[in-house]
């Protein structure tokens, strides 16, 4: 899956607008972010790109290219 | 004369979910108690680990898929004959699901009924089938503080968990005529594999949180052993149908 395939995936599980995560918001700014946000990109991750993603990885994430830093190895492009 | 209530020699008792956690613990109290054991699970393996803490040698293992619903009856029946009649259940094999209802599926949400539910409603049609019970007994369900109350994340399994309190009420009125009484212990959070999994998906934060909402703090996998073979033995001849909140006062909020 590509970098941006995976950025319209959390996009969509956040139902947030198409287009609004480039990598580079940080998270606190973002409205729609909070700890059952947190729980729906660990069932991204598990469910598209068959990564465990633990709550302390995601804690210590600042911005969205953090999150997308942690399932890298499975993303292209 | 000295005298236990909680005596439980000679009684064939079946524990499923033995290989780990509260079924192993429960194993372990029924087999200091007297009780002749049978540890159900999939893993022989961690169910030989089980059998080689428990006292005495007069328990066995029975491998099995509890998930296969349909065969549960027949291989009831097989585990009376090779064990004796069953004095009685507990049922602590389950799943949990930390999941947003927004991600979820039809699919995980039916194989989580599946172990948490179903399989408990085919035990107990099973113990209940002639030349299986004792003449009556008694079976006890593990559930969760989440079938009294919610979380975020957790709708399918508190979902699951409240279907045992609701069936535990039903089987009880219908099964009292057999002598077959049906009780449910409730725990909080107790220091599990189950619990080591869910820390993985929280934060540290989050998992002192939990921790800070139970006045006795954690518990351990002893203290629902207690409660379950309270309800078994003797001490519970006149309790069925019942909910036996154990969560260091979770619920007391």
């Amino acid at each position: 899956m590509t970098k941006a395939d995976f950025l319209r995936a959390l996009e969509d599980s956040l139902e947030i607008d198409e287009g609004t995560l480039d990598g580079a918001q940080v998270l606190e700014d973002l409205e729609c972010w909070d700890s059952m946000s947190a729980l729906i990109y660990m069932a991204l991750a598990d469910e598209q790109l068959h990564v465990a993603v633990t709550g302390d990885q995601i804690v210590s994430c600042k911005t969205v290219n953090d999150l997308l830093g942690i399932v890298g190895d499975k993303l292209t492009g | 004369m000295m005298i236990n209530p909680m005596d439980m020699t000679g009684r064939v008792t079946v524990v499923t979910g033995a290989s780990s956690g509260i079924g192993r613990a429960a194993s372990l109290l029924l087999s200091q108690l007297g009780a002749r054991v049978v540890l159900v699970g999939r893993n022989q393996d961690r169910l030989s680990q089980t059998l080689a803490m428990l006292e005495g040698s007069q328990h066995s293992i029975e491998v099995f898929d509890l998930t296969s619903t349909d065969d549960i009856p027949a291989w009831m029946k097989l585990v009376a004959q090779r064990n004796g009649l069953i004095s009685g259940v507990v049922h602590c094999a389950g799943e949990q699901l930390i999941f947003p209802v927004r991600m979820l599926k039809s699919q995980q949400v039916e194989e989580l009924l599946r172990i948490n539910v179903v399989s408990a409603i085919m035990l107990a049609k099973s113990f209940r089938q002639h030349g299986v019970n004792d003449s009556g007994g008694a079976i006890v369900f593990v559930s969760s503080v989440m079938g009294e109350v919610g979380a975020p994340g957790r709708s399918a399994y508190c979902a699951s968990k409240g279907a045992l309190h609701s069936l535990t009420k039903s089987l009880a009125m219908e099964l009292a005529k057999e002598r077959i009484r049906v009780n449910c212990v409730a725990p909080g959070t107790v220091k599990t594999e189950m619990l080591d999994e869910a820390q993985n998906l929280l934060t540290d934060a989050q998992i002192a949180e939990i921790e800070s909402m139970q006045p006795l703090g954690f518990g351990t996998p002893r203290d629902i052993a207690h409660a379950l073979v309270f309800l078994l033995a003797e001490t519970g001849r006149w309790i069925t149908g019942s909910v036996l909140i154990v969560d260091g006062g979770y619920t007391a909020h």
